[in-house]
């Protein structure tokens, strides 16, 4: 990291007050939208581009590109904030909006005005209650002072933010469900194309960005895309907010520069993993992504977007959650099975009925009513989720449960025995009936299998 | 509006080329130019845009990594599609898993199997076995999703079809998906009955078993049945249906989807009230007054009579035709009333009469608007009717217009209309006002200042209503549309209608016009072969013009007529002024009257009956408001009486006046096969020259596609502003009446339809309602001198002074309110029996008020897990 920066979303970020505008004026907020509106929107749409920052939603799409996609002229255009942070292990966005609403507030005027959209809204999950108490008391003085509403600061454009609390479902953060449900229908994703920038919010071209990287618009107007470009790595710039979970010694939110070395992540932030117990594997960005077991080879890894998606893992939304050698991996293998089987929508068949089933399936290993064969159809099934569902929520099932049948089978198939052991089953079915309960696949002959 | 054109391109569909217009979703690209078929769940298109939910479709497509939905995706040139490869076999075998681990397979015991898409799609695509074997989904049932549907939630594959169809094609908002996840299952969102006038289309739409007709349900499987298409005679939209039949009984009515017709939806008064066909109380021989009472008589007694009574009557005959009458029977009847008897007292309908110029005019095939110009045009007006009620699909046509092509709706109505939410603008005027309206509009139109005011007050509106609702609809674009009930055809309503035409310009823009909407289902056709006071086959001119209906009532009370023809047709029920008809019928020398059952008009007043023909079992052909020639095609055997006398049932219509009219001397109008009395009837028209039965077959002929017809222009007419509404006093509200969609014989003789028969409703503003002390639900009596007892329905969009009371139904018949303006009062509350409030056949329109009652939460679904 450039010297004189080491923390920029997080920068004084525990300073009393800071959530009100005072303090946030007196710390130079606000300015950067003063400067925004003497630019010309596609100067600031430049910067946004040449910063190179990546979503930090979890897709990691460069945000300028995507500004960019947004149809110019005048039209109805909205900008949503994506707010619903349900990601289990993501805690990021609610530590940000609660202690500096005003740059999240500056941050999606700029954008706003960058695209030309005179409505925003922040979609914040239900439970966020007392965050969203928090943005409508700092929205409210924004339009007070003049930032939001008609001719903002004077200018004669109009930019009009609502808060608007979701009802409680993982599937609203993905961005059309989030659509709907802000229409007030159900909150099912839709189809893509057409992508929310094409035909969004009430059929308009539509900008949705996480908060985290709304947050990041004034500070790269302040610091100019070039500059800001020049933290991180070559492909992932800038700074990340991780939340770090889990069997450590010291979790909670960090912000680091993007390319820091996992083991400095692990160990340096997050103080290693808690007295006599070893590090397994961890989820490197949420939930979702899939899990990877702690080798040397793994803490040496740079934490960024590239380095991840090469090593078989996403980045995501940061969250980092850690195991550790006291844990078995068929329950945390089960927990998010059952956390995504509980959170599909139902709308496309491989996620409603694969995640259902794959949980089911679970439960047997887990009652010791499973043998190994059962972990095949489980990749076999998570396989079918991949790719071929109407949005990524089944994936973010099928990636994290079949990583770690990959990376732990023989863990699973000793927990499969010992289970069957307890709960009276004796050994697991002979091999040779693989084919019987495996489905197609070559069935065996009763004397082949003698 | 411009409709779509479309460009040739090229594709590649497995290793071969194929041509197909750009654009088209390559499902249906794949299946109709590249004969391959691609399986699909949840795509339809007629329910707007793909949604991708079951992933059945998916497909390689070079250039894209993940699989790709081929329902959702166009067709573009160069595209190289994959559909038989490895992974797509894989991913298609997978689904067909997914969607089966939850799936009972009852196949043997379910309404679907051997017409299920999902039971073909596993043959052809599914992986044969399941590696399943945990416990499946479990819900309660079949459960009641109406008196009319069944639902099997079991049996779901959550494709969403039927939520779609409810939210974005018949817009009643009512079914939607409760739960998530493999939880979800269909409902309605308090759990009420889904009772709306398109539910049954859903069953159609179910591709699983599902959602299954609870008339139909376990009455026959597929191997059972024959389908025999024909044309549904319910009302004058005139869909196209099939019919399934088993052992000559009709089990179930089908659409035969006919893009220009019905666009493939059915409402369900043709979808279920088939089962009048084979009510107990049909009438399957001829009766002949004998003394007091009506006997059975032959066919040969019964057509003696008939004919002595018309030859006695020579030219003081009558005739009048409604329901299902057909051109070939109407041709024939007119023919012996004219050519034989010099009688040209022939009536179809309630409106007035208009003169030869403006019936000729009106018929005009450059005015002539059509179907599909409903969903597509700038505007479409709808004067003085309301699409639900008189031609259900056209409701369906005109919202999705409005829906996904911008069509502008713009309403002129007493009553308000199931559409008025659609709609960009809606003027109300008096009960009875709509020739003052035309007039008005067209005074707005030409910017005649004088005729504006005058007529805008005799509609019991004002100018500035007019000006403002004639600017909305010039403001749309020059295609406009206008929709008019023939009952709005009063003094110089027709004129007036031209006028505003010819100040559209609509003769000279495609795709505009007017379209009619008759009072009764062939009411086009009956005109056009000339079953008509005024006018011969093809709108001659004739030398002695005869009566309208209303002179016909009162030449039979005063003995000036001496016999009536009353054919599938029932003025007591059917015409306004009931005590007028009861004095006609009573006096007249004889009634003859064609009837399927023993109603009371036939009962009290008909001296000779003739068994109706059901139009299942009807030949022949009947003419769509927009010029369509339809050929209905028998598809049962007509109905024996119960005695083993040969020839003792139900025989064909035309061939009975043929007997008649052989009986009379008349040979010129007597047929030796229906298909001759067909070709007699293209022969005689016009513009149906060179029309054949086979050249309509099965989905009809345009007249106006293929013949001409010359119609004299003028200059706009000029009109006097007509007379005012009478006065009325302080108290006193002005009575509208309307039709209810399920005010039809047909829908009282079928058991699946008791629970939404039409009940008396008496509908009025909430301000006259208050004055009143009446609620939303009591009990009330309207009237002036005659009182008629009915519900109260208060509902916002009526302004207060107009009341509307039910015509066209069993009991308590507006008709018999003879005074244009009535009194109501409140007699006492409601029934608090949930099932006596009259279930109404508009979907919501003005909020909650307007829901069906709800009944209990159904059975919550039980997860067994
Ligand atoms: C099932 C699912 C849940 C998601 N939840 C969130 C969320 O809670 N918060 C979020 O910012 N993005 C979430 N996303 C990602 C969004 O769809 C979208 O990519 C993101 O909001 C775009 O913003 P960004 O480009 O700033 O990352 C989710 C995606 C999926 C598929
Ligand atoms: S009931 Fe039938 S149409 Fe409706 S979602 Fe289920 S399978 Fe589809
Ligand atoms: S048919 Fe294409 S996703 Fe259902």
């Amino acid at each position: 990291m450039p010297a004189n920066i080491d923390t920029i979303l997080f920068k004084d970020i525990d300073e009393p007050g800071l959530n009100t505008r005072e303090v946030y004026e007196r710390r130079g907020g606000y300015e950067m939208l003063r400067k925004a509106l003497k630019m010309e929107p596609s100067a600031v749409l430049d910067e946004m581009l040449a910063s190179g920052v990546r979503g930090r939603g979890g897709a990691g799409f460069a945000m300028g590109r995507k500004m960019s996609f947004i149809p110019k002229g005048t039209m109805d255009k909205y900008l949503v904030c994506n707010a619903d942070e349900s990601e289990p292990g993501t805690f990021k966005d609610r530590e940000l909006m609660q202690k500096n609403p005003h740059l999240l507030i500056e941050g999606i005027i700029i954008g706003a005005y960058c695209i030309g959209a005179s409505k925003s809204f922040i979609f914040i999950r239900g439970e966020y209650d007392y965050v969203a108490d928090i943005l409508d008391a700092a929205v409210a003085e924004a339009r007070a002072a003049g930032y939001l509403g008609e001719n903002i600061l004077g200018s004669d454009h109009t930019i009009d933010l609502v808060v608007h609390r979701g009802a409680g479902a993982y599937i609203c953060g993905e961005e059309t469900a989030l659509l709907d449900s802000l229409e007030g229908k159900r909150g099912n994703p839709r189809l893509k194309p057409p992508f929310p920038a094409v035909q969004g919010l009430y059929q308009g071209p539509t900008l949705i960005n996480n908060v985290e990287t709304l947050m990041n618009v004034p500070v790269i107007l302040n610091m100019g895309g070039a500059e800001y470009a020049k933290i991180g790595t070559e492909t992932s710039t800038g700074t990340k907010m991780i939340s770090i979970s889990g069997q450590i010694k010291y979790p909670g939110n960090y912000e680091i520069e993007l390319g820091m070395k996992t083991r400095d992540i692990l160990f340096d932030l997050g103080g290693g993993p808690l007295e006599g117990r070893t590090f397994k594997a961890w989820f490197p960005g949420g939930s979702s992504s899939p899990v990877m077991p702690l080798t040397e080879e793994v803490l040496e890894m740079p934490y960024d977007f590239d380095s991840i998606a090469k090593a078989g893992s996403m980045l995501g939304s940061g969250a980092i959650i850690v195991f550790d050698d006291s844990t078995s991996i068929v329950d945390v293998c089960y927990k998010t099975a059952h956390f995504y089987r509980h959170e599909s929508c139902g709308k496309c068949s491989p996620c409603r009925e694969g995640c259902n089933w794959t949980e089911k399936m679970l439960v047997r290993i887990k009652n010791g009513d499973a043998t190994p064969m059962d972990l095949d159809i489980i990749e076999s099934v998570c396989n079918q989720i991949m790719g071929n569902c109407l949005c990524v929520l089944g994936d973010a099932m099928a990636m994290p449960v079949s990583s770690m049948i990959k990376h732990f089978r023989p863990e699973f198939e000793a927990y499969i025995e010992a289970k069957r052991e307890e709960a009276g089953f004796g050994v697991a079915i002979p091999q040779t009936n693989r084919g019987a309960h495996a489905g197609p696949g070559p069935l065996l002959q009763p004397a082949q299998a003698a | 509006m411009p409709r779509p054109v479309v460009k040739e391109i090229t594709f590649t569909l497995d290793g071969r080329e194929i041509t197909a217009p750009e654009g088209m979703i390559l499902v249906d690209a794949a299946g109709k130019y590249g004969d391959t078929e691609i399986p699909v769940f949840c795509y339809e298109p007629k329910l707007g845009q793909p949604v991708g939910a079951c992933r059945m479709c998916l497909v390689e497509i070079e250039g894209i990594p993940k699989l790709q939905t081929g329902c959702s995706t166009p067709i573009r040139d160069g595209m190289v599609v994959h559909t038989q490869t490895q992974r797509v076999h894989d991913a298609q075998r997978a689904v067909v898993e997914f969607l089966l681990i939850n799936h009972p397979l009852d196949c043997p015991v379910c309404d679907k199997g051997g017409e299920c898409p999902l039971q073909d799609i596993t043959y052809g695509w599914g992986p044969g076995t399941s590696r399943f074997i945990e416990p499946k989904r479990h819900f309660k049932k079949p459960l009641e999703l109406s008196p009319l549907i069944a639902i099997d939630r079991e049996r779901c594959i959550l494709c969403y079809r039927c939520v779609r169809y409810s939210q974005e094609v018949a817009e009643d908002y009512q079914l939607v998906l409760q739960q998530r996840g493999a939880a979800s299952y269909v409902s309605t969102f308090d759990g009420h009955p889904y009772v709306a006038p398109f539910s049954g289309n859903i069953i159609e739409l179910c591709p699983v078993g599902a959602l299954t007709s609870r008339a139909y349900r376990f009455r026959a499987r597929p191997w059972d049945i024959e389908g025999a298409g024909t044309v549904c005679a319910g009302c004058t939209a005139q869909c196209n249906v099939e019919l399934t039949v088993r052992d000559e009984r009709v089990l179930r009515v089908l659409s035969r989807d006919h893009s220009e017709v019905d666009d493939g939806w059915l409402c369900d008064k043709g979808r279920f009230s088939y089962q009048a066909v084979h009510a107990e109380e049909r009438i399957t021989q001829p009766l002949v007054r004998e003394g007091a009472e009506l006997h059975p008589a032959s066919w040969e007694k019964a057509i003696e009579a008939a004919a002595a009574a018309l030859k006695k009557a020579g030219d003081r005959a009558a005739a009048l035709a409604g329901g299902t009458t057909t051109n070939e029977e109407a041709f024939l009847l007119s023919g012996l009333l004219r050519d034989k008897l010099g009688s040209s007292h022939l009536a179809t309908g309630v409106g007035g009469e208009q003169p030869l110029d403006v019936v000729r005019a009106l018929a005009d095939p450059k005015l002539q608007a059509t179907v599909p110009d409903l969903e597509f045009a700038h505007t479409v007006l709808l004067v003085d009717c309301d699409p639900i009620d008189e031609a259900p699909v056209w409701d369906l046509r005109i919202r999705k217009g409005v829906r996904r092509h911008g069509t502008k709706l713009v309403v002129a109505s007493a009553r308000p209309t199931a559409l008025d939410q659609n709609a960009a603008a809606t003027l109300r005027f008096a009960p009875g006002g709509a020739e003052g309206f035309l007039v008005a509009l067209d005074a707005a139109l030409s910017g005649d200042a004088g005729n504006l005011g005058g007529a805008a007050s005799a509609a019991g509106t004002n100018a500035t209503a007019i000006q403002e609702f004639a600017d909305a609809l010039r403001a749309g674009g020059e295609e406009v549309v206008i929709v008019y009930g023939d009952r709005a055809l009063r003094g110089s309503a027709g004129r007036a209608l031209l006028n505003i035409a010819s100040r559209l310009n609509l003769a000279n823009v495609a795709n505009a016009g007017l379209l009619e909407l008759p009072s009764t289902p062939n009411g086009r056709g009956l005109r056009e072969v000339g079953f008509a006071a005024g006018h011969g086959p093809g709108f001659s001119t004739i030398s002695a013009p005869g009566h309208g209906a209303e002179a016909i009532a009162s030449g039979l009370a005063s003995g000036d007529l001496h016999t009536v023809w009353l054919h599938h047709v029932d003025p007591l029920r059917n015409y306004p002024n009931r005590p007028a008809w009861e004095k006609a019928l009573g006096t007249a020398q004889t009634v003859i009257a064609v009837e399927s059952q023993l109603t009371d008009t036939v009962r009290e007043y008909a001296d000779v009956v003739f068994p109706a023909e059901a139009y299942p079992e009807k030949e022949g052909t009947i003419t769509h408001p927009d010029g369509r020639v339809q050929r209905l095609r028998q598809a049962i055997g007509h109905p024996r009486a119960a005695s083993d006398v040969p020839g003792s049932g139900v025989r064909a219509l035309w061939q009975v006046i043929s007997d008649v009219a052989r009986e009379l001397g008349h040979s010129a109008g007597t047929a030796i096969a229906g298909a001759v009395v067909s070709k007699r009837v293209f022969e005689a028209v016009p513009f149906y020259n060179g029309m054949t039965l086979d050249g309509i077959g099965g989905r009809g002929l345009r007249w106006q596609e293929h013949a001409t017809f010359e119609v004299e222009q003028s200059d706009p007419f000029v009109l006097a502003v007509p007379a005012s509404l009478p006065a009325k006093g302080e108290s006193e509200l002005r009575l509208g009446t309307f039709r209810p969609l399920w005010a039809h014989k047909d829908v009282d003789l079928s058991p699946a339809l008791q629970f939404i028969r039409a009940k008396q409703v008496v509908e009025l503003s909430k301000a006259d309602a208050d004055a009143r002390g009446i609620g939303e639900g009591d009990r009330v009596e309207i009237g002036n001198g005659t009182r008629i007892p009915g519900t109260a329905r208060i509902r916002a969009a009526i302004p207060a002074g107009s009341v509307f009371v039910a015509e066209g139904i069993a009991e308590h018949n507006a008709n018999v309110l003879t005074h244009g303006i009535v009194e109501v009062h409140r007699v006492g509350p409601g029934s608090t029996d949930a099932t006596s409030i009259p279930i109404q056949s508009t979907p919501a329109v003005e909020g909650r008020a307007e829901m069906p009652p709800s009944a209990g939460l159904p059975i919550p679904p039980r997860e067994v897990t």
